[in-house]
């Protein structure tokens, strides 16, 4: 157990990566624009994706659900109540701050309320329409 | 030699309940319609190690710390003897079991604790990424008594599942643990759902 720390700690340290909101926007534009060259992200189409009722899970239907209708007020977790702080990184210098993160919660939140994974024209969306609040 | 009487019932049944909390635990660990119950299920872990840890003090004979943690001596010469066959018969934990023991109680520990700060918002995405390691190594070592149960099953020549179950296994009858301590259960069980209430508060 030992020997396992400082491996640990090193692990942490590695994957901790800092970005700024506008940078990892831009990773997902990019992305984004390899299919289509003229692709502009839209804080329109990021809104609607937010609250919309995919249907998929009868207790988290929209990203709304959980993270409530403005992304700068936050919301509650609807299974376990639990306070979720605002996604809006103008209210929470936390959010989108780390790409690794911000990468592991679009697989998990998208598997679980759309039922499958997230383009990076929607993830850019959803970035610019968060950045820009309600 | 006799069937004798070695895992006492808070044994057997908290290794079980132990195995499918953990098993619970590692399957809702990604969802979030799921999250109570993964948060109960880390708490029910939580309560089992707690109580074994004092069950490993108080506890029947095979039961107590004392009688299975053993130095890395002890553990070379088990593997030695495996590998040439010259393994003598033992009614408890062999010294290489024993050690996966402590480790997995430690990692049901640690992770379930590292699952409760970051239940109440405490720590943020360092210890999320903790809590994941803690639980998969807790579950490569779940793999690796597995295979160790396997391999000493048939070095043995002896069931250790069905032991787990029965409590049951060969040896000299004055080899065998003194009773089942039946009356030990409703600690267990209070104290693995007591922990699951609290940590998911």
């Amino acid at each position: 157990m030992k020997a396992l720390i400082p491996v640990l700690i090193g692990l942490f340290a590695v994957t901790a990566q800092a970005a700024t909101p506008n940078e990892i926007l831009a990773g997902y534009r990019a992305e984004a624009a390899k299919n289509n060259p003229r692709y502009q992200s839209s804080a329109e189409l990021g809104a609607q994706l937010y609250r919309h009722s995919f249907g998929v899970s009868a207790k988290m239907p929209s990203c709304s659900s959980c993270h409530g209708d403005d992304p700068a007020r936050g919301g509650s977790h609807v299974v376990t109540g639990k306070a979720i702080q605002p996604l809006a990184p103008a209210a929470n210098a936390e959010r989108f701050s780390d790409p690794a993160k911000v990468e592991k919660w679009f697989r998990r939140n998208c598997g679980e309320v759309l039922g499958r994974e997230c383009s990076a024209t929607e993830k850019a969306d959803f970035i610019t329409f968060v950045m820009r609040g309600r | 030699m006799n069937r004798i009487l070695v895992w006492d019932w808070p044994v057997r049944i908290g290794h079980w309940l132990l195995a499918g909390a953990f098993v619970l635990a590692w399957l809702t660990g990604d969802s979030e319609t799921w999250r109570l119950v993964h948060v109960w299920a880390g708490g029910a872990v939580v309560g089992v190690v707690l109580f074994r840890l004092l069950w490993g003090l108080v506890g029947t004979r095979y039961a107590r710390f004392a009688s299975f943690v053993r130095g890395p001596g002890a553990v070379k010469a088990y593997f030695l003897g495996l590998f040439r066959h010259t393994l003598a018969e033992q009614p408890g934990h062999n010294p290489a079991g024993g050690w996966a023991i402590v480790a997995l109680l430690s990692l049901g520990l640690l992770s379930g604790a590292s699952g409760w700060l970051i239940y109440q918002d405490i720590g943020g995405e360092w210890l999320e990424e903790l809590h994941e390691t803690l639980a998969s190594t807790m579950l490569a070592m779940v793999i690796v008594h597995v295979i160790g149960v396997l391999t000493g099953s048939l070095a043995h020549g002896e069931n250790l599942v069905r032991a787990m179950f029965t409590g049951m296994k060969r040896g000299d009858a004055d080899a065998a643990i003194a009773g089942a301590r039946p009356l030990a259960v409703p600690l267990l069980l209070t104290c693995a759902a007591t922990c699951a209430w609290w940590l998911a508060r």
